[in-house]
């Protein structure tokens, strides 16, 4: 205490959280800024290394060169030649790849527009109206989302083999666009944005309750469709398991997710009697650059939703 | 309709009591039930959803899970009673499995609370752009899933390509295939693992619980005395307790669900790893390699059970959502 009161008297009238920035360096700050910024670089550095990795050539990593974090031996050539690999993966003239990528764009898309259509009146019901079962399915909602989704897939194999649709998409899509988590920010996007005293109003106005929700609510919930499209997409794009289990058996139809550990599986790093049949060679450049191609999509829609995104994490404390 | 048109020229508070007065008690039941079949309108194509992805592949794994598994004798499938939960429990991989994810969780949950509670503290604690930058860079990783993520450690793992292969070197070790499976590494890759993708998102999410605290109790704990690890520990942390306790259960039923890493590891190890590491691993083995479908019911049922209560805990217990805080 005592080392602390002079602080505290040098500035009383400014708060704690504000003072500090003008503060002069005392331990504790140095100390502070310090771990955060190793941290930082222990997170960073691997990810600068492993995207340069993408840029370079398979015997200069394979020897060792390249200087710190390989970023001495990144060219535009290698990303060329690698790109040739990867895209001639796949029988006769290849492309696959493309073709994975293509699948998981139509799936995250098609999840995401029916996590979109059903989620937003959902959570609008929910949030505004009174009806019976509405607590009910409420909870359900919460304890799903919660859930990790993993658990159900192994269920939901069966459940779309019974019906003989195993190696198709749309299962999948169907499947993807159940999304509690979406409905319970748009549950909270309603229940903050749009008073009780709102919907009141329309009634009076005389309109009945699907027109409330189309003519008011849904003009208000641009931001809650946004963060719903969005993290929707990603869910679904980095989803492994359940294209694994629903996907594996039709080779055109996979996802990229699934497809990339096929290219692992095909490189000669791991797997040389598999690799030696092949007439592309994908060593860790080429894999690390497929794996940065199926990471684009995620970073323009990341870009695109920038604006909602630190509101829309910290709304209820909630997650993905 | 003479009356209607009469009452519209009024004002429209006129109008209303017009309408609404003599007719008040049945008009609020009969909206009453407008109102309900207004909302499940709404909410029929996600009721749908929940019901195909949720309710149904339950019920019938529960269905498949009471079955016998067909063999090369005996094709047909037949009542089966418990038998399959059985085969599954006594399968002398069921347990290894849970130990095995018990060896990951010990390791990776408290890395993972302290690094999640330390660092939204830190980044609480800094104000201004160094702070918001700190916070975004924290997130970065979590932007690699799955397997871009996967993909990236193998770039770590791999001594002849990895940035910190003098540390590999120094334990000896000079192929992928010898980091991951000598001795215990395979625990600490994966809780380094999970660590590095899960971390950043949850920063964001406990830093968002710190945000909420009124700014004059921050103000009065440092009128009183207090310095940053006090006002840390004695106010902060207490404040936050929900989410780090959401944040803990949350982690923990996702440790329960492990498959890409392990299932990918054991890939690029040429399959000098266990190949059923997880239980989630031991139900896909169920299905995909035994074509035991009775079995890999059971055993997803059995994850469901343990997830399901970890969840309901959340739900309850955690105080997060409960309906009065919004």
């Amino acid at each position: 205490m005592a080392v602390a009161l002079p602080e505290t008297t040098a500035a009383p009238e400014t708060p704690l959280r504000t003072s500090a920035g003008r503060r002069p360096m005392s331990i504790n700050r140095l100390a502070r800024i310090v771990t955060m910024l190793l941290v930082a670089a222990a997170f960073v550095f691997p990810i600068i290394g492993f995207v340069a990795m993408s840029f370079r050539n398979a015997d200069e990593v394979a020897a060792g060169q390249g200087g710190f974090l390989g970023l001495g031996g990144v060219s535009w050539e290698n990303v060329r030649y690698s790109w040739s690999q990867v895209d001639g993966f796949g029988p006769g003239n290849g492309g696959l790849f493309v073709q994975w990528m293509t699948n998981s764009l139509v799936i995250s898309i098609g999840g995401a527009l029916i996590a979109v259509v059903a989620a937003i009146p959902a959570g609008y019901a929910m949030a505004r109206l009174r009806f019976r079962g509405r607590r009910v399915l409420l909870f359900v909602t919460l304890l799903a989302m919660v859930m990790p989704n993993t658990v159900l897939v192994i269920p939901l194999f069966l459940e779309v083999a019974a019906i003989g649709a195993v190696g198709q998409l749309w299962p999948v899509i169907v499947i993807m666009g159940f999304f509690p988590f979406g409905c319970y920010l748009a549950y909270i996007h309603f229940m903050t944005t749009m008073p009780p005293e709102l919907v009141e109003a329309a009634r009076i106005d005389g309109l009945n309750e699907i027109s409330i929700f189309t003519k008011v609510a849904i003009p208000i919930s641009k931001q809650a469709v946004a963060l719903v499209a969005f993290f929707s997409f990603v869910a679904n794009w980095t989803n492994f398991f359940l294209p694994l289990a629903l996907l594996s058996s039709n080779q055109n139809n996979k996802t990229v997710s699934i497809g990339l550990q096929e290219l692992i599986g095909a490189s000669p790093l791991f797997n040389p009697t598999v690799a030696a049949g092949l007439n592309v060679k994908l060593y860790m450049p080429q894999l690390a650059l497929a794996t940065f191609l199926s990471m684009l999509p995620l970073l323009i829609v990341f870009l695109g939703a920038q604006r909602f995104l630190m509101r829309g994490q910290t709304v209820g404390a909630v997650k993905g | 309709m003479t009356v209607a048109s009469s009452a519209r020229t009024d004002s429209a508070t006129a109008a209303d009591a017009a309408v609404a007065g003599p007719s008040r008690r049945p008009s609020r039941r009969t909206s009453r039930r407008v109102e309900a079949v207004g909302a499940w309108t709404l909410c029929a194509p996600y009721v749908v959803l929940l019901l195909i992805a949720g309710i149904v592949p339950i019920g019938y794994a529960f269905a498949t899970a009471l079955q016998t598994p067909p063999t090369p004798l005996n094709p047909a499938v037949g009542f089966g009673g418990l038998k399959s939960f059985e085969t599954v429990v006594t399968d002398f991989r069921f347990l290894r499995t849970f130990g095995n994810i018990a060896s990951v969780l010990v390791i990776w949950l408290p890395i993972m609370m302290i690094g999640i509670v330390g660092l939204a503290l830190l980044v609480h604690a800094s104000p201004g752009r160094f702070g918001n930058v700190m916070r975004f860079v924290y997130y970065l990783p979590g932007a690699l899933a799955g397997v871009a993520n996967f993909v990236l450690w193998v770039y770590l793992l791999n001594p002849s390509s990895s940035p910190i292969r003098a540390f590999w070197s120094a334990l000896g070790l000079t192929d992928i295939k010898s980091v991951v499976v000598s001795g215990n590494n395979l625990s600490f890759i994966l809780a380094a693992m999970l660590f590095f993708q899960g971390v950043g998102t949850w920063i964001v999410i406990v830093n968002g619980g710190l945000n909420g605290i009124d700014e004059a109790v921050l103000e009065a704990a440092e009128i009183d005395g207090a310095g940053p690890w006090r006002v840390a520990w004695d106010v902060k942390l207490p404040i936050i307790r929900p989410w780090i306790g959401y944040a803990a259960l949350m982690n923990l039923a996702y440790g329960f669900q492990l498959f890409l890493e392990p299932q990918l590891l054991d890939q690029v190890a040429s399959n000098a790893l266990p190949d059923q590491y997880s239980p989630s691993q031991l139900g896909y083995a169920f299905a995909f390699s035994n074509y035991n479908f009775p079995a890999a019911a059971a055993m997803s049922l059995i994850l469901l059970a343990i997830t399901l209560g970890i969840g309901l805990i959340i739900v309850f217990k955690s105080g997060l959502f409960s309906e009065e805080t919004h």
